[in-house]
C-alpha cells in the first residue's frame, strides 16, 4: 500500500513509442492496485504540490521539495479513496456509489507546464496523456494548480480538457493565495472549466476526503466530451484561443481582495537575488549549514564513538570469550570488522540527520530556487543554464539521484555535461570523511575546513566545466534563464521530518549494506596470506593480499604526500563507496593491533600516517588527500547511474577525468603547500 | 503613441505590456508561464547578472539578462 516505484522516462527527446499508463502498471504488481484497478494520474505544473499530494494519498515517501523539477521520474502507488471519501456533509458516501474498485493506481508524473515536450520529463507526461491509444490512457487526471498563480497552471488544464479524459482539478496553495489577497470560488472555476474543482492542502492534509469522493464520483461518470476548440492547424491561433479561455476562467473565479503590492516574499527576493548581497547570502547560508552541522553533532559523535569503542566492543569480546571463540578468526571478523566498521558509520548518524534537517528546511522554504538564480551566471560561464544548479545541489546530498535529476534539462549536451560534473559535487558520504579529518587535524576550525571543501567542490565543478566547454563543447548554445520562483513557505514539521527520515533511512540502508559487504571483503582480503608461514586470518595486515595490493598502489600517491599503504587502501575501498572509507581505516588499524578491541584512537593512527608519509608536512598532505577524495570517482552506484544515462563510453571518460583531476590537484596542493607549512 | 523599451531599461514596479519576443522558441516557453504578447506584468527586482524578476498572472519568474534584453514592452 505504501510502496511506490518509479518508471524511468526516455532519456533523449528522440521519438519514442507512446508510454502506456496501464501497461506500466501491470508490470509491477506489488505497487499498483491491481491490473483491473482504475489508473489516476497526478499532473500539474512543476512545484504545485503533486508529490506532496501523492505522498499524502498513498502514504508513500517519494521525494518532495519546494523547487521545480523535484519529480524527475514517475512514481506509482496504490490509493484507497473509499477510506477517505465523504459527502459534502461529511458522511461516508462509499456505500452509496457504484464504486469501480476499492483501490486505484495513482501515478505521480513529472511537472509539466504544457503537453508540448520541452524536456524528457515533459515528453513523458505528454506521451502518457495524449499520444497513447485511448484505452491505455489513465482513467482520470488529477491536475494540481497553484491558487496563488491560477492562470499559470491552467494552460495545461486547457490542453488536457481537449482530450477525451476525466479531469479533477486539485487547487493547492490556497493559504498563499489568501496572503496575496486572492480569493478563489471553486464553483465558478468548475463551471468555467467544465470539470470538478477541489480545494486541498496536501502539506497539512486538508481537503483530501473531498478530493477522494470527487474522484470516485468522476470515475463512475462517463468520460466527458473534449472541450471544443478552433478548427485550425495554426499553433499560434490555437494557443491564443487557449489563453483567452483560461484567462476568462481565472478572472471569473478569482476575486482580488487586497492590493497586489509587494509581498514579503517579493521584498525578500529583492535582497537574496540581488548583485553582491545575493551571493553573500548564499555563501553565508551554506557556511552556516556546515558550521551548525559540525559543531552541534560533534559531542554526540564523540559519545557514540566512546560507546562503540568501549562498552560495546568489550561486551562482544566478553561474549566471544564465553563461547571460547576469543583469539579466533570469528573474533577478528566481529570485533575488528563489523563492530569497528559499522560502529564508525553509526557515529555519523547525528551529523547526517542534522545535515538533512537543514537541507530539508532550505528546500521546503523555497530558497533553493533563488539559489539557482544566484548561481545562474556561474552556470552560464560553463555553458549550463541556471536550472543545472538544481541537480548539482541534489549531488551534495547524493550523486546517484542527481544524475537522474539532470533530466530536467532540455538539451542533450547540457545533460551530458551535467552528468559528467555531478561527481565533483561533494556528497554526504564524503562529508563523513571530511568531518573526521577536519576534527582530527583542524580542531576548532573543523567547520571552516569542511565548508572549504564544499567551496572547493563548487570551484572544481566550474573549472572542469570550463575545461570541457573549451575543448569538447565549444559549439554548445546557452539556454536563457527562465525559472519559476515558488512562494516561500514556513517549513512544516511533518514534511521536514518525512524528508529527513527518508534520506537518513536511504543513507543507512545503502551504507549499512555496503559497509557489511565491504567489511567482510576487506576482512577476507586481510586474512589471506601472501607469504609462506602465517595461516589464514593470522597474517599481519601488511603481508595479506589487501596489504600487498595497497602497497603496490601507494607509491602513486607519494608526490601528493599520502603514500602510506593504509591510506592508499582506504582510497581503494572508497572507489566502491565513500561510506566505507572510515570503516576500512578503522578495520585496518584495529586488525594491526595485537589484541582485538585495542585499536586506540583512529585519529592518532591517521595523524601518525600522514606525518610519516609527508615528511612532516602533515597539513598539506591532509588537504591533498581531502582534495583527492573530493575529486575522484564517488562510488560504483554513481558509475551505474551514469552508465544508465550516458552510456559506458562517456562513463569511462568521466572516470578518467575524475582520476586525472584528483591526482593532479592533490599533487599540486601538497607540493605548493609544503613550501609554506 | 507610447514608446517601447527592452526590459533591461524598463523601470521596476511599473505595469508594462509585453510587445514581442525575437526568439519564438523562448516565446512559447514564456507563453506557457503567462508571459505572452499583450500580457500585463511588472518588474519586481533586478537580479545578479542583469536579470529581472517578473510578476505575471500571480507568478514570479526570474529571467536572465539575455532574455531581458530581447523582450520589449510598453507602459500599460
Amino acid at each position: 500500500m505504501s510502496e511506490a516505484t518509479r518508471i524511468r522516462p526516455p532519456v533523449t527527446p528522440a521519438p519514442t513509442p507512446p508510454v502506456s499508463a496501464k501497461s506500466c502498471c501491470q508490470t509491477t504488481t506489488q505497487v499498483s492496485a491491481g491490473a483491473q484497478a482504475p489508473v489516476v494520474a497526478l499532473v500539474g505544473a512543476p512545484n504545485t504540490g503533486k508529490s506532496t499530494l501523492f505522498n499524502a494519498l498513498t502514504g508513500s515517501r517519494v521525494t518532495t521539495g519546494n523547487w521545480p523539477g523535484t519529480t524527475v521520474e514517475v512514481s506509482r502507488g496504490a490509493w484507497r479513496p473509499t477510506r477517505l471519501a465523504t459527502t459534502p456533509a461529511g458522511d461516508d458516501c462509499s456505500g452509496d456509489l457504484d464504486l469501480p474498485a476499492e483501490a486505484v493506481t495513482l501515478l505521480d508524473l513529472p511537472g509539466a507546464h504544457s503537453l508540448d515536450a520541452h524536456s524528457p520529463d515533459e515528453q513523458l507526461t505528454g506521451g502518457l496523456l495524449q499520444d497513447g491509444p485511448d484505452d491505455e490512457r489513465p482513467d482520470l487526471c488529477i491536475v494540481t494548480v497553484d491558487a496563488s498563480r491560477l492562470a499559470h497552471g491552467l494552460y495545461l488544464v486547457s490542453q488536457i480538457r481537449e482530450l477525451p479524459m476525466r479531469v479533477v482539478l486539485a487547487v493547492t496553495m490556497t493559504d498563499v493565495a489568501v496572503q496575496r489577497g486572492l480569493c478563489l470560488d471553486p464553483h465558478l472555476l468548475s463551471a468555467a472549466l467544465g470539470c470538478p474543482v477541489v480545494l486541498t492542502d496536501p502539506r497539512r492534509r486538508t481537503g483530501l476526503a473531498t478530493l477522494a469522493s470527487t474522484v470516485l464520483t468522476a470515475l463512475v461518470d462517463p468520460v466527458p466530451a473534449p472541450r471544443q476548440t478552433l478548427d485550425t492547424d495554426d499553433a499560434l491561433v490555437r494557443e491564443d484561443e487557449r489563453f483567452a479561455w483560461l484567462s476568462t476562467a481565472a478572472e471569473q473565479a478569482t476575486v482580488v481582495a487586497g492590493h497586489d503590492g509587494l509581498s514579503v516574499s517579493d521584498k525578500v527576493d529583492r535582497w537574496v537575488t540581488a548583485p553582491v548581497v545575493g551571493p553573500l547570502v548564499f555563501l553565508s547560508v551554506m557556511w552556516a549549514v556546515f558550521q551548525v552541522t559540525t559543531s552541534v553533532a560533534a559531542p554526540l559523535q564523540d559519545a557514540l564513538d566512546r560507546l562503540f569503542s568501549g562498552p560495546l566492543t568489550d561486551t562482544v569480546a566478553a561474549i566471544l570469550r564465553l563461547a571460547h571463540l576469543n583469539g579466533t578468526w570469528v573474533e577478528g571478523l566481529l570485533v575488528n570488522g563489523l563492530v569497528a566498521g559499522v560502529g564508525m558509520l553509526l557515529t555519523f548518524v547525528p551529523l547526517m540527520a542534522l545535515m538533512f534537517v537543514l537541507l530539508a528546511l532550505l528546500e521546503d522554504s523555497g530558497y533553493l530556487a533563488r539559489a539557482a538564480v544566484v548561481t545562474d551566471r556561474l552556470m552560464r560561464a560553463i555553458g549550463l543554464p541556471g536550472r543545472a544548479f538544481l541537480p548539482l545541489v541534489v549531488g551534495f546530498g547524493c550523486n546517484v539521484p542527481a544524475i537522474s535529476a539532470t533530466r530536467i534539462l532540455p538539451d542533450a549536451r547540457q545533460r551530458l555535461l551535467t552528468v559528467l560534473l555531478v561527481p565533483f559535487t561533494s556528497c554526504s558520504a564524503r562529508l563523513t570523511v571530511f568531518v573526521m579529518l577536519g576534527t582530527t587535524f583542524f580542531g576548532r576550525n573543523a567547520g571552516t575546513a569542511v565548508f572549504g571543501m564544499y567551496v572547493a567542490s563548487v570551484v572544481l565543478v566550474v573549472l572542469v566545466g570550463l575545461l570541457l566547454r573549451a575543448t569538447l563543447w565549444r559549439t554548445m548554445g546557452a539556454e536563457p534563464l527562465i525559472i519559476d520562483l515558488p512562494a516561500y513557505h514556513v517549513p512544516t514539521l511533518r514534511l521536514t521530518a518525512a524528508v529527513v527520515w527518508q534520506r537518513l533511512r536511504g543513507f543507512l540502508r545503502t551504507a549499512s549494506g555496503i559497509i557489511v559487504v565491504t567489511v567482510c571483503a576487506v576482512w577476507l582480503l586481510q586474512s589471506i596470506p601472501t607469504t609462506a608461514g602465517p595461516s589464514f586470518a593470522q597474517v599481519p595486515v601488511e603481508d595479506s593480499v589487501y596489504g600487498v595490493v595497497a602497497r603496490t598502489i601507494s607509491p602513486v600517491f607519494a608526490p601528493a604526500g599520502f603514500n602510506q599503504w593504509q591510506t592508499a587502501s582506504a582510497l581503494m575501498v572508497g572507489f566502491v563507496a565513500k561510506e566505507a572509507v572510515i570503516s576500512s581505516w578503522a578495520q585496518t588499524y584495529a586488525a594491526e593491533q595485537p589484541q582485538p578491541g585495542q585499536a586506540g584512537l583512529l585519529g592518532d593512527h591517521i595523524q601518525r600516517a600522514f606525518q610519516q608519509s609527508s615528511g612532516g608536512h602533515t597539513l598539506p598532505a591532509v588537504l591533498a588527500f581531502m582534495v583527492f577524495l573530493l575529486a575522484y570517482t564517488p562510488c560504483v552506484a554513481t558509475l551505474a547511474a551514469q552508465r544508465r544515462e550516458v552510456g559506458l563510453r562517456w562513463t569511462a571518460f568521466g572516470v578518467a577525468v575524475q582520476l586525472t583531476t584528483a591526482w593532479l590537484l592533490a599533487v599540486t596542493m601538497f607540493q605548493v603547500g609544503r613550501l609554506f607549512w | 503613441m507610447t514608446s517601447s523599451m527592452d526590459l533591461a531599461s524598463a523601470p521596476l514596479g511599473t505595469s508594462l505590456t509585453l510587445l514581442g519576443i525575437e526568439k519564438v522558441a523562448h516565446g512559447r516557453r514564456l507563453a506557457t508561464l503567462g508571459l505572452r504578447e499583450g500580457s500585463t506584468f511588472r518588474l519586481l527586482a533586478r537580479t545578479i547578472g542583469g536579470g529581472r524578476i517578473v510578476l505575471v498572472a500571480g507568478s514570479r519568474i526570474a529571467l536572465g539578462r539575455d532574455l531581458v534584453r530581447q523582450l520589449r514592452a510598453t507602459a500599460a
